[in-house]
């Protein structure tokens, strides 16, 4: 389905209050949520878009280790055959406070989409994704 | 085998620990009898229950920060660094999230890949790879006790390895190292494998080694009302006593109402007491910890500073024996050494400045107490009614029954039904009951405070102000306020409240 996205927190990370509230708001805002939680692995994002054909991973990481835990997904997405997929991530996505600038490219570089600093706006994610999956602005 | 709040035997624990050990290769050769001599020979400025106890009888709050890296020697630098710049009074080892999860294959790359780059890339210390060899190097390398702390619902290797290293405190427990943590993790495995931390502690106090334990106090950080997270603290503060643990700190996280916070700690410490002593254990010395605010910080690091200072006053008011400092990296996650120093500096000064100051006793922080004991009582009633008197038992049941039950926590055996908000004063009162056994006269205290709110706001008593009071503090204030017209608070109340 178009407006099918897979949610989760990667790796080893166990954060739930976001993963929480992305739920709500990605669901208020007409998106079909697979949320698959926290503490999900690259294949369990996978593996879930597989099952429910959705278009779009968002992907949370608070804790620090994001750039292991994200390296190769896009590859790996590739391999099952997921080519167009949409990958977003957000959050605490390195260990320390660095220079944005330099996370966002490096994360780029690895495949993603559309990468967001901590403490970002919901609905920024939801605006951002209306218009990569070419879907109707709301009412 | 069976649960069950009973002491392991010593065949039981030895019969455990030969599993425990091959869990990693660095768990090979741990020898009981070497640790107990290496243990005995630590200096007393070194001992952690030593330490709590001096401060516990000279009034003082010890200040004490987070922090762990990848690689040894950056280890060592970083807790010389907070103790001689911070002024840190004891030291930590955070261990970094891949071995809370038992990953020990992806902490070696972790380890590898931040010797490459020559910066960390692990959020902790990896304590388990670096085994009993690199955890007393660290011990040895530092001039002040060292805890654990983590977040692991199976921590027997890891607790193996840090007290043979000398580490003279450990944090966690079956629940609070388990509902905050873990996903699918079940109760009964955690209970049971805490047990075994637990037991391995009453072993050295057996020979004579005191080692202090620390139950996780603030679970998951996220408006947690203080009753329930003092009910979790002080079961595991039996579940530990019960294994011969002697040297116990029971832990709370900051709601931020510093009437509630005064009375949460005095509560929690009292009320610990007398079950400790209604169950039959005795000499067991206990201590208190005061989290500084464990929810969304502000990313402005002057803001930060404020919430920190906050934390500071309220732990010292408390006469809490030690607090947990935050620093102002807080929004961004894992702090660089200078700016955890600074947390450590602003809360030193704090407690300074109020060393000397008793706050006196009043008829709000009175009732507000009484309140706390009463619900907390409701609460472990039910428990070990549920468990036919076992406590671990209890425990079970009780977060099947939802009798326990933790706000925003990940764990599948949690029933997510409770739901809190702050009242008009910013206090944290229970919003939806959901399976907590409270008497009426409780449940009608916690609804009337939330409808004084309700009223002063103009809305209704409602999930909306939850989620309004999760992100308050990271905006620049305690309650979650509908009239504040930030950015985000605009886009959550617009999908809340389909306003513009």
């Amino acid at each position: 389905m178009t407006n099918t996205v897979v949610l989760g927190v990667i790796g080893a990370d166990c954060h739930a209050v976001g993963n929480k509230i992305l739920d709500y708001a990605f669901s208020k805002a007409g998106f079909n949520v697979v949320n698959i939680g926290v503490l999900s692995s690259q294949e369990e994002f996978i593996s879930a878009a597989e099952e429910t054909g959705a278009k779009a991973m968002i992907i949370s990481s608070l804790y620090g280790h994001g750039e292991i835990d994200c390296r190769g997904l896009r590859e790996k997405c590739d391999e099952a055959g997921l080519n167009d997929m949409l990958l977003y991530v957000g959050g605490n996505l390195v260990v320390g406070k660095r220079d944005w600038d330099e996370v966002k490219q490096k994360f780029l570089a690895m495949g993603f989409n559309r990468v967001y600093p901590p403490g970002s706006d919901p609905e920024q994610g939801i605006r951002d994704l209306r218009d990569d999956l070419k879907l109707p602005k709301p009412e | 085998m069976e649960l069950k709040n009973k002491k392991l035997s010593m065949d039981e624990f030895l019969r455990i620990r030969q599993e425990v050990l091959k869990q990693w290769p660095t768990g090979e050769g741990i020898d009981l009898e070497a640790n107990v001599a290496y243990l005995k020979q630590i200096p007393e400025h070194k001992s952690f229950p030593a330490k709590l106890r001096w401060a516990k009888e000279n009034g003082i709050t010890l200040a004490q920060p987070r922090a762990g890296v990848a690689l040894i020697e950056e280890h060592i630098e970083l807790l010389n660094f907070l103790d001689k710049e911070g002024g840190a009074d004891l030291l930590p080892s955070t261990i970094d999230s891949y071995t809370r999860q038992n990953k020990y294959n992806e902490c070696e790359r972790g380890i590898t890949e931040s010797r490459r780059e020559g910066r960390s890339l692990l959020n902790g210390f990896p304590g388990v790879n670096h085994g009993v060899h690199g955890c007393k190097k660290v011990f040895e390398a530092v001039n002040l006790p060292l805890q654990a702390r983590h977040g692991t619902p199976d921590a027997r290797l890891l607790s193996e390895i840090i007290h043979a290293a000398g580490w003279t405190s450990n944090e966690g427990g079956g629940i609070s190292y388990n509902i905050p943590y873990a996903k699918k993790v079940s109760l009964e495995k955690t209970i049971t494998d805490w047990q075994y931390c637990d037991r391995l502690v009453g072993y050295y106090e057996e020979q004579g080694i005191s080692i202090n334990r620390e139950p996780f106090g603030p679970l998951t950080g996220t408006l947690v009302p203080p009753s329930m997270s003092n009910a979790v603290a002080i079961i595991e503060a039996l579940l530990a006593a019960e294994q011969g643990v002697k040297n116990i700190t029971v832990g709370y996280g900051q709601c931020g109402n510093i009437v509630q916070d005064v009375a949460a700690i005095r509560a929690l410490e009292e009320q610990c007491n007398e079950y400790l002593t209604a169950f039959g254990y005795k000499n067991v010395y206990l201590t208190t910890v005061f989290h500084q605010w464990m929810g969304g910080f502000p990313q402005d690091e002057s803001k930060a500073f404020g919430v920190i200072s906050l934390g500071a006053i309220a732990a010292s008011l408390a006469g809490a024996t030690k607090v947990i400092v935050k620093t102002p990296h807080e929004a961004y996650g894992v702090p660089t050494k200078e700016a955890n120093a600074q947390g450590i500096r602003t809360t030193k000064m704090v407690l300074n400045l109020l060393r000397e100051q008793k706050l006196p006793l009043s008829v709000q922080q009175i009732n507000e107490s009484r309140m706390i004991k009463a619900e907390t009582q409701c609460i472990i009633d039910k428990v070990l009614e549920l468990g036919d008197g076992d406590l671990a038992v209890g425990t079970v049941r009780g977060f099947e029954a939802g009798v326990l039950d933790i706000p925003f926590a990940p764990s599948v055996y949690n029933a997510g039904k409770m739901m809190p908000a702050r009242d008009n004063d910013g206090a944290i009162r229970y919003l939806d009951f959901g399976n907590i056994p409270f008497s009426d006269d409780i449940k009608a205290f916690n609804r009337n405070k939330l409808e004084e709110r309700a009223e002063f706001e103009g809305r209704e008593v409602d999930f909306k102000m939850t989620i309004d009071d999760v992100y308050a503090v990271s905006k620049g204030n305690l309650i979650g306020r509908p009239e504040v017209e930030t950015e985000a608070a605009k886009s959550i109340k617009k999908y809340l409240y389909k306003t513009e």
